[in-house]
């Protein structure tokens, strides 16, 4: 009794090559994957379309090319790290010395030398001072007895003792 | 391997990568038949064979960006199809139905076709065509890897090394799969004649 050998299988199963698809199958194969790729496109979220485009962009640039050089980019983002930090760490110092000036100078406006609203031990003093030196030259002029000025309040305006 | 064809399809991805999609299309137009047959053979379903052939030039067309040419593109093209259809398979188990395509006329004229027809063989008792729906059925019986094997090596007609680089395996694997899957299909065809009404 004869039995299939290798051969006459592998005859048998290169006649399967002549199975094929109707003929107009291949012409509408492209029509058709375009058609899909098309549909692909527009299902997809708009973050992927432009997470892609940036892909390609980038591709074109031919930016892989540059991180060859991480230490480079490392450095520099170090970089520009620490001198930002710095940046923003003097401004706060200046801050709060701009803000310190307008509370001595409403203080001053408003209620002269003294404060009673605060404690005795928060009282505020002008930095600016009261008389110029013309001021006081005229005043030397007009009144022959000289006047001393203690602290920074004159002397005159202190209530006179009695006995 | 053809160097022309090399050339010619190293041209077309270096086209392709640069942002011209109409050479991608020639390399579809180019490798459609060739790998519905590889496809079809090893699903034997139409429907199933061109959604993947649509899926394995989808995939192709994102990822030649980083085709390096380490391989060729036939090479690198033959492996995204079979990758892609044996996954499939391993999804689809065993519920699958038969979509055989028609035999082309061409056949006909074919020298092994009428070697078999008219010599004195076994094939020249059976009716050839019943014959042929049983290898099909017996194909359908081998492992998914096995019946990758035979379609590459017996129908596509490619050398053992151009499937162990497909497949990633050594040429050895390959020759044993080979020989495991020709006494497999031995083995169905044979009791075929035997009981052919079974």
């Amino acid at each position: 009794m004869d039995e299939f050998d290798d051969n006459e299988i592998a005859k048998l199963l290169r006649l399967k090559r002549y199975e094929q698809p109707p003929p107009a199958y291949f012409d509408n194969f492209l029509h058709e994957f375009h058609r899909r790729q098309r549909d692909e496109l527009l299902r997809q979220p708009l973050w992927r379309i432009c997470l892609e485009r940036t892909h390609d962009f980038m591709f074109r640039l031919n930016v892989p090319s540059l991180t060859s050089y991480p230490a480079a980019i490392a450095a520099v983002l170090i970089c520009a790290a620490v001198i930002s930090l710095r940046i923003y760490q003097e401004p706060e110092i200046a801050r709060v010395a701009v803000r310190s000036r307008p509370a001595l100078s409403a203080t001053t406006n408003a209620e002269g030398e003294w404060t009673l609203a605060s404690p005795v031990a928060t009282r505020v003093f002008t930095t600016r001072s009261l008389r110029n030196s013309s001021e006081s030259a005229r005043t030397h002029r007009a009144a022959a007895p000289p006047r001393y000025v203690l602290d920074s309040v004159p002397v005159s305006y202190e209530p006179t003792f009695k006995f | 391997m053809n160097q022309a064809r090399k050339d010619e399809d190293q041209q077309l991805v270096a086209r392709t990568q640069a942002g011209d999609a109409a050479a991608f299309d020639q390399l579809v137009v180019k490798y459609t038949p060739r790998l519905y047959g590889l496809v079809y053979n090893m699903t034997s379903n139409h429907e199933d064979t061109n959604d993947l052939l649509q899926d394995v030039f989808s995939k192709a067309y994102k990822a030649i960006r980083g085709f390096r040419g380490k391989s060729s593109f036939y090479t690198w093209i033959h492996s995204i199809a079979v990758n892609m259809t044996l996954n499939f398979l391993k999804k689809r188990g065993r519920r699958f139905h038969l979509s055989l395509d028609d035999v082309d006329s061409s056949i006909q004229n074919d020298k092994e076709f009428l070697e078999l027809t008219a010599t004195s063989s076994p094939v020249r008792e059976a009716d050839l065509s019943e014959l042929q729906r049983r290898l099909n059925e017996a194909m359908m019986k081998l492992s998914d890897e096995h019946r990758a094997v035979v379609t590459m090596f017996h129908i596509q007609g490619m050398p053992h090394a151009e499937i162990s680089k497909i497949l990633r395996v050594s040429e050895g694997t390959v020759r044993s799969r080979l020989f495991y899957a020709n006494r497999q299909l031995q083995n169905y065809l044979d009791e075929f004649r035997k009981n052919p009404v079974a």
